[in-house]
């Protein structure tokens, strides 16, 4: 017996052991006083010039400023949210957090984000349009400063289109001429157009804004959903294109859009309609001597699109919300800015760093039209509904999914996203 | 027993069906991680690489901390797997042998420790553990480790303990051997393919975790390899393959190797127990 | 059986039918000890947390209150049709993919404890699904089902099986189906090697006086084989049914429950719950009932097992 109560007493000692032997905290929590702080900046930066040019800000911020120290601190967009879910809830935030509008708004109204409109400086309030600023602020509160925005954009394979003459020039395309353009493309099993839209809402909704679709009425919990024609306009139309026209595959509508790329690249697609960061993979992957081309900007009634930037934001609970404003205010500025969005071909929110964009690429690329797309973003309704990410999920992505599959007629599609939204929002 | 030639061929044909579905998918990784991005993205794919180059290993690499994060899971696992083997066993045995009335309590528990959404558990979790200044540190990760695979442990340790005859320790204890003597002298050595099966089990589920260790480790220093791997992966869908697939092949290597190495210990059970039976 | 069941002492025999002999309890307590402290700490504590929070209105917030409300979570449930529908796909899910995996794991496991040449070699590849970190796995399995550029697609339309690419994991009709295979060829490892350790564990001898006595293969495998590994079998099938159940990262990296839902396992559902829409309290109700659930069909499935035990 006495063996056994030895071992048992060892291994007592090991988890206690265990237990006592982290002693250290983090080193960001205790520090109250004025002298030197260290804030913990989580980054997701993504692609590799992105993730060099943001530590390169961080390194020059430090170099400048000796007393606020900025750590880098790498996240990832995939578990973005249940990290910080548990995070806030656990009280241990980082001190500067990059996440994006959608995903915000949530943490906003739980009271998880300080109020930055008393921090951040004259200079970025000015630099950003009061239309992006919306997107990140309620009832006069900012709850973040927006970096980056995206939009949907249509890239084209400059041979195919030059061999069906189809040109891309003008200010904007039309819906109307984008789908007689994709009709012209597809031939010999080939499609015009390839859109991956395996996670379809987010792009019927920022999209939808060409023709004025607004999907809700009313803010919080009292907002209504609104369906009609407006807001049925695109689905109808990729419908249409889809199994009318069959100028779309229908197997890519049930992709993700970087699910789409290879068959862009194998010229089974002449043209895609994706987000612009898109780029960074084409330029990344495409065969050597693929030519491609961003065309003008979509336009229904007007070319208007939802603007969800990617932000910069700081916890309520933060000990250094001061600093940390501070700091963001560093990463707005123009040069910086310019710098990140170059490395995710997205667009800057500021005019200052769009300008240095464009000059620092001469517009190639697409870039001047990806550029002036930024003008037409502005915030949609359903962007401060509370329980649009319920309805998203459970109802719109579904019934969006059916309708794309042709499972379901344009009716039943309008009933399910209205009735959905009772079942929601109860 | 003897078997039949057609019988034979048979066999390996079953067990080359198998492997096929098992491996394939890992030579296929292994093959993309030595594909560039537009071979990657080519329409037409190819089994083996046209040109093969190690760029993204080196890539992978160079990515902040991997070999780190392989150290750390590596300690994590190793540290959790020991110690859910010293605590699972004689719990085990307690279940399996005695009539108790901790055992339909600790039944219970198993059951309901396995069904519960593990994701309402972090958060408190998390909140006892951080008086005790345990999150941001590898022991905080190895004890919760140790707690969660436990359940499994003792579930299935306790299966094995079962089949162990009865008989055989009694045997002993008629001879005078005290019961911790007939633990480790007649009931471990059959229970070492259980105990086998238990350990890589508690290692690979320590290996492979992200939920807690997600939320219990922000320094850099401490990142797991599961955590780092997600780096790859971005926004909306996009990932950066051909790294990704590099830092996997690197991340499945480890485990294989300790399963090789395990599973021959898997055999050498049976040939210890063929002996005493 | 062999002959040292003769031997069995009757008191130790008569003694363990009787639950909680007071000297057996001390002992148990002892060897319970050292797994006590933190299992009450860190598993016992937050699972009561937990199960009590479905009682309750916890929602995400700073300083929001928490109030008591009973069973109001219950019985909005009750009448939540999408949750009710996550539960059919979680059964059909669970189901195919436990019987899948076992069936297979016993062949295959059966296959590698036979005197095969390169056997080493052959358990070690059987078990490559599971030293993949799961991230990778999903991530992978997407590549390889691709109706563009996937191996599976190319190799099928080689063969002939089909004419044009197939999108599994997009497509209404094979998208749990899908779902399912990845399933099984995950868990295989595990329930492989755990039935292997089964059958290392088995006495010979046994196997020896039935060929004495002429007993044919299958004889065997029926008589001996299943009756011996039926405790293992039991532990494995019941841990791989709950663990399928609970599953949810593999199908959120392959399909977030698209396409049009078919693939919305509960646990998906009670995620986006408490992660996505912050409401925690909810959430923890369904996993209250998700426990309930299991707990009543694990009570069946394991009462008819361990009946055929008698």
């Amino acid at each position: 017996m006495k063996k056994v109560v030895t071992a048992l007493m060892a291994a007592g000692a090991l988890v206690a052991l265990a237990a006592c032997g982290g002693g250290s905290d983090n080193s960001s929590g205790d520090s109250g006083s004025t002298e030197k702080v260290t804030l913990k900046f989580q980054s997701l930066a993504f692609q590799k010039t992105t993730v060099a040019a943001t530590k390169k800000i961080v390194a020059d911020w430090n170099a400048a400023n000796p007393n606020i120290q900025v750590e880098y601190v790498q996240g990832s967009w995939d578990s973005v949210h249940d990290q910080l879910v548990t995070q806030f809830q656990g009280g241990t935030a980082p001190d500067v957090i990059q996440d994006e509008s959608a995903d915000i708004t949530g943490f906003a109204n739980q009271g998880y984000l300080a109020d930055l409109s008393q921090y951040l400086s004259q200079e970025t309030k000015d630099a950003v349009p009061q239309g992006v600023w919306d997107t990140v602020s309620s009832d006069g509160k900012v709850f973040a400063a927006p970096t980056l925005l995206q939009s949907y954009v249509v890239f084209g394979n400059s041979a195919l289109l030059k061999q069906a003459g189809v040109s891309a020039t003008g200010d904007s395309l039309s819906w109307d001429q984008l789908q007689a353009d994709a009709k012209k493309l597809t031939a010999g099993g080939k499609y015009g157009l390839g859109w991956g839209l395996k996670s379809p809402t987010a792009t019927v909704l920022n999209l939808g804004m060409n023709f004025d679709a607004a999907f809700f009425e009313g803010t919080g919990r009292d907002a209504q959903v609104k369906i009609g024609d407006p807001e049925l306009e695109v689905p109808k139309r990729i419908n249409a294109m889809a199994y009318t026209d069959k100028s779309i595959d229908p197997t890519s509508l049930t992709q993700s859009g970087s699910d789409v790329l290879p068959g862009f690249f194998g010229g089974k697609y002449a043209l895609i309609v994706g987000g612009n960061y898109a780029a960074q993979q084409i330029v990344e992957q495409a065969p050597k001597g693929f030519q491609w081309e961003v065309l003008p900007p979509l336009k229904g009634s007007s070319e208007k699109q939802a603007a969800n930037p990617q932000t910069l934001s700081v916890p309520a609970e933060g000990k250094h919300i001061k600093e940390s404003a501070q700091f963001i205010d560093f990463l707005m500025k123009a040069e910086n800015l310019a710098a990140v969005g170059q490395g995710d071909w997205l667009i800057p929110t500021t005019q200052a760093a769009r300008d240095a964009i464009q000059q620092a690429t001469g517009g190639k690329n697409g870039w001047t039209q990806t550029l002036a797309s930024g003008a037409e973003l502005t915030k949609a309704p359903f962007q401060s509904v509370e329980n649009y990410p319920k309805w998203k999920d459970q109802i719109a992505t579904p019934a969006l999914q059916e309708f794309l599959a042709n499972k379901i007629d344009l009716v039943t599609l309008g009933k399910k996203l209205n009735d959905g939204w009772g079942q929601v929002n109860s | 027993m003897r078997t039949r030639p057609t019988t034979r061929a048979l066999q390996y044909l079953a067990v080359l069906c198998y492997l096929v579905f098992l491996a394939f998918p890992l030579l296929w990784l292994i093959s993309s991680s030595l594909k560039s991005p537009q071979e990657f993205a080519s329409i037409t794919p190819s089994f083996l690489p046209k040109h093969p180059d190690l760029s993204n290993f080196s890539d992978a690499l160079e990515e902040q901390g991997l070999v780190r994060s392989m150290l750390n899971s590596l300690q994590i696992s190793v540290a959790t797997t020991v110690l859910v083997l010293v605590v699972s066993l004689p719990v085990a045995y307690a279940l399996a042998r005695f009539r108790s009335r901790l055992r339909p309590v600790t039944n219970g528990w198993i059951l309901v420790s396995q069904v519960f959404p593990v994701i309402l558990i972090v958060i408190p979790l998390f909140l006892i553990l951080r008086p005790l200044h345990l999150t941001n540190t590898i022991p905080g990760v190895v004890i919760v480790y140790m707690v969660w695979s436990l359940p499994f442990a003792l579930w299935m340790l306790q299966g094995y303990v079962a089949a162990v005859p009865r008989e055989l320790e009694e045997a002993a204890s008629v001879d005078g051997a005290s019961r911790v003597r007939t633990i480790v002298s007649i009931v471990m050595p059959l229970l070492r393919p259980g105990l086998i099966a238990t350990a890589m089990f508690t290692f690979i589920s320590a290996w492979n975790e992200f939920f807690f260790a997600l939320v219990l480790l922000q320094d850099p220093q401490l990142k797991t390899l599961p955590l780092v791997l997600a780096r790859f992966v971005g926004a909306e869908g996009q990932v950066q393959f051909g790294p990704l697939a590099a830092a996997s092949v690197l991340a499945t290597v480890p485990s294989l190797v300790f399963f090789a190495f395990l599973q021959r210990r898997l055999t050498s059970g049976l040939l210890s127990g063929a002996v005493k039976g | 059986m062999s002959t040292a069941t003769l031997t069995a002492a009757p008191e130790q025999a008569g003694g363990s039918k009787r639950p909680g002999r007071p000297k057996q309890n001390r002992e148990a307590i002892f060897l319970f000890l050292p797994a006590l402290l933190p299992v009450l700490l860190l598993s016992v504590y937050p699972l009561l947390r937990g199960i009590a929070l479905g009682f309750t209105d916890a929602r995400a917030g700073l300083n929001v209150d928490t109030n008591f409300i009973g069973f109001d979570n219950f019985a909005k449930l009750l009448h939540n049709e999408l949750f009710w529908d996550s539960f059919r796909i979680g059964l059909i899910w669970t189901l195919s993919v436990t019987i899948l995996q076992f069936v297979a794991a016993l062949g295959l496991a059966l296959l590698l404890n036979t005197n095969l040449k390169f056997r080493g070699v052959a358990r070690t590849l059987a078990l490559i699904p599971w030293a993949m970190p799961p991230v990778v796995v999903a991530i992978m399995w997407r590549l390889l089902l691709h109706p563009t550029n996937g191996p599976v697609n190319e190799i099928l339309q080689s063969l002939h099986l089909t004419d044009h690419p197939i999108n599994f994991l997009g497509d209404f009709s094979t998208a749990l189906p899908a779902v399912i295979v990845v399933g099984v060829w995950v868990g295989m490892p595990m329930t492989t090697v755990t039935l292997l350790a089964g059958l290392q564990g088995i006495d010979r001898s046994l196997y020896e006086a039935a060929a004495v006595d002429g007993a044919g293969a299958w004889h065997q495998f029926w008589y001996i084989t299943l009756p011996q590994l039926r405790t293992v079998i039991i532990a494995i099938t019941s841990l791989d049914m709950i663990w399928n159940f609970n599953s949810f990262g593999l199908v959120y990296v392959l399909t977030a429950g698209g396409p049009g839902g078919k693939t919305m396992l509960p646990m998906l559902f009670a995620y986006n719950e408490a992660f996505r829409y912050g409401n925690f309290g909810m959430a923890a109700a369904m996993g209250d009932v998700m426990v309930v659930i299991i707990i009543v069909f694990l009570a069946f499935y394991l009462r008819s097992r361990l009946r055929s035990e008698a």
